[in-house]
């Protein structure tokens, strides 16, 4: 601290909401340990958006947030691993309030935001898994070695890309069930018997909600797979006994998902008139959908699971034919208009229900 | 993320445009835009080239030029972004398309340079998607020009709800068309969930009936479409990760967020909110003529990343 007849004034130029966000910014960085190229850039971008019209009026509470979002921003820009829930406990931030935040940053200033590389993520998120340190803790046969999880996890969760599992989703939910299903097939002897919400407890990590479809949808992907190797065929397969052979598949999978599944062959569609879809009909003739009767071991269409289950929605009527001569300019009766008015004696009786 | 897509508010919220849920502006962008329409660009390449035989690859190349930013639409997308990723040229899309589609409802507004307007959107066969997109919801506002008394309509009106504590406007519903209003103490009023434009306005008509025989002096002055929503299918499952790759400067694509990828077309502009499941919105269009633009031009798009990867 210099005495104020002696500074240069720097500092005292600086708006007091650009001071918060500056040493917002830095504080984040020290506790993310971040290499100090990031502290510069996401300052400028906390005083570009700062100085730019559209954030003068941006809320306090959104301004607080600002700080942590150009940090958020810079690391996605470097590829550096860091989701948004992970920004917004270390602000104390609803993520509705710092998604509006990111989005408006993201367009005001026009900068391009990579997309979040999921094999870093897996290898960041790993590190906070304590099964793969050893400690006292650990049941027997329970610790593992980080590096074959980590590889293990990488393969299984770009398996889960390939198959459509992770297009959509939250990111992490996939990552924790793809290391779950990594490390109980590294010894599966002393592993199978162990829950998701176990292993997630003994790991020292959160486990997120949709972690068990994931995990679910992992386990019917492998299962068909399954099917298709020769040798494990007799065995009949289920949810458990086919962890044990998660390495051959993920060895195979390129074969494996190429018979188990019909891939697209590029063939369009036969276009509906209208904009609005029924079920998809089967990409390729030879692998029709028939509802959920298919058997285990047929290959059934490479899709999205929000089109293989489509969930039933009440579909919109297509606009009838009397919607569309509608001018706009049609009379209007009085009666029609009446009907939505209270009579008088309906006003009296609400006027002394409600004490209007 | 709020997807109720139907109801739009913020046109009447402080113009703080950070509190909207969805990234998308109604109003005009009070704040200066980043999508200034290119001036000088819009005369060259908006006529309608439909005549001219295909343009192979070469000649395609030549029309490149470093700031692919402003002649997104003037250039079929998919070869302008062909910088990255060079994937998907189509050999079918390799022609040029209509470079907009002429205004079904041409009503008065004429582009100066496209010599006549069809009355339904024209492209030649080979070229269009075959896929119209349907019309979801309208949003119109409308002056009443003259001040209401919002506890006087809410008691005398049987499809009014009004709550001051919650929402400054009496909330009415009529059947048919089944729309709801926003009606102010200003007198000014909103009407949503129209399927057309003509019903939109059928039922601002109606909601000012009804105010008309509260007593008040309503009149029916400045109609204006404000939004329309639309939606469509394109029948195949979308790669967002490979589209947002290679469309960066348009797409926000943030599963922690939300599942959809969010496409910021610029022209025209149009926000597409574009799913896993091939299914399309598209929103902040004034005319439909600019939905049926917009899916003719997204289509090529995402047509290049039907096969998985």
């Amino acid at each position: 601290e210099v005495a104020y007849s002696q500074s240069t004034g720097q500092k005292e130029q600086l708006s007091r909401c650009l001071k918060r966000g500056i040493r917002r910014v830095q504080d984040l960085c020290k506790v993310l340990q971040l290499p100090a190229l990031f502290e510069e850039t996401a300052v400028s971008y906390v005083q570009r958006a700062l100085q730019h019209p559209s954030f003068h009026l941006l809320s306090l509470e959104k301004k607080e947030l600002l700080g942590g979002c150009c940090v958020f921003v810079t690391c996605r820009q470097h590829n550096w691993p860091l989701t948004m829930g992970t920004i917004c406990s270390l602000l104390y931030a609803k993520q509705e309030l710092f998604a509006t935040v990111f989005l408006s940053l993201q367009k005001e200033l026009e900068l391009s935001v990579p997309a979040l590389s999921l094999a870093d993520l897996v290898k960041s998120h790993l590190n906070s898994f304590q099964l793969f340190q050893p400690t006292a803790n650990i049941p027997a046969q329970f610790g593992e070695d980080k590096e074959k999880v980590v590889a293990r996890t990488l393969q299984i969760v770009e398996l889960a890309s390939e198959t459509w599992l992770v297009t959509g989703r939250h990111p992490v939910p996939i990552i924790t069930a793809a290391a779950f299903l990594a490390w109980q097939s590294l010894h599966p002897p002393a592993r199978l018997s162990c829950t998701l919400s176990r292993f997630c407890k003994l790991a020292g990590v959160d486990l997120p909600p949709p972690a068990h479809l994931r995990l679910k949808e992992l386990l019917e992907i492998l299962l068909r797979m399954a099917s298709q190797l020769v040798w494990l065929r007799m065995f009949n397969l289920d949810k458990k006994t086919v962890v044990k052979h998660i390495g051959d598949l993920l060895q195979h999978r390129l074969v494996l998902l190429k018979k188990a599944f019909c891939l697209h062959d590029g063939e369009e569609q036969q276009p509906m008139a209208t904009g609005e879809g029924s079920p998809p009909a089967a990409q390729d003739g030879d692998c029709p959908l028939e509802g959920q009767q298919q058997r285990e071991d047929s290959p059934r269409p490479l899709l999205p699971p929000c089109l293989l289950n489509p969930r039933k929605r009440l579909r919109t009527a297509a606009p009838r034919a009397s919607d569309s001569a509608i001018t706009g300019d049609e009379p209007i009766s009085d009666s029609e208009i009446e009907q939505y008015l209270r009579g008088p004696e309906e006003v009296r009786a609400f006027r002394k229900a409600k004490l209007w | 993320f709020k997807d109720d897509l139907s109801a739009s508010p913020q046109l009447f919220t402080p113009m703080s445009p950070y509190d909207v849920d969805l990234p998308i502006q109604t109003t005009e962008d009070a704040f200066g835009s980043q999508l200034n329409q290119p001036k000088d660009l819009s005369t060259d390449f908006s006529v309608d080239l439909s005549f001219l035989p295909d343009i192979t690859q070469d000649d395609k190349e030549q029309n490149l030029s470093e700031d692919g930013y402003e002649k997104q639409k003037e250039l079929d997308g998919s070869i302008s972004r062909n910088e990255d990723g060079g994937i998907f040229v189509d050999e079918s899309s390799l022609s040029y398309p209509g470079a907009t589609q002429p205004s079904p409802e041409a009503s008065g507004t004429c582009h100066p340079l496209i010599p006549m307007t069809p009355m339904t959107p024209v492209t030649p066969a080979s070229e269009s998607s075959g896929i119209v997109p349907q019309l979801q919801n309208i949003v119109s506002t409308v002056n009443l020009a003259c001040k209401l008394d919002l506890k006087n309509i809410a008691l005398h009106a049987r499809n009014a709800e009004y709550n001051p504590k919650r929402f400054a406007a009496v909330i009415m519903r009529i059947r048919e068309p089944r729309t709801t209003a926003l009606i102010f103490s200003s007198g000014k009023m909103v009407c949503t969930g129209a399927k057309s434009e003509e019903q939109s306005r059928l039922a601002a008509r109606k909601y000012a009936r009804v105010v008309q025989k509260l007593g008040f002096p309503a009149k029916f002055l400045d109609f204006k479409i404000q939004n329309m929503v639309g939606s469509c299918d394109v029948r195949f499952p979308i790669r967002l990760e490979g589209l947002v790759l290679t469309h960066q400067q348009f797409s926000s694509y943030e599963p922690e967020l939300f599942p959809g990828l969010i496409y910021r077309m610029v022209k025209p502009r149009i926000v597409l909110l574009i799913f896993v499941s091939g299914k399309v919105v598209l929103t902040g269009a004034k005319e439909r003529s600019q939905i049926y633009e917009a899916f003719e031009n997204i289509y090529p798009i995402l047509k290049g990343f039907k096969k998985p990867s």
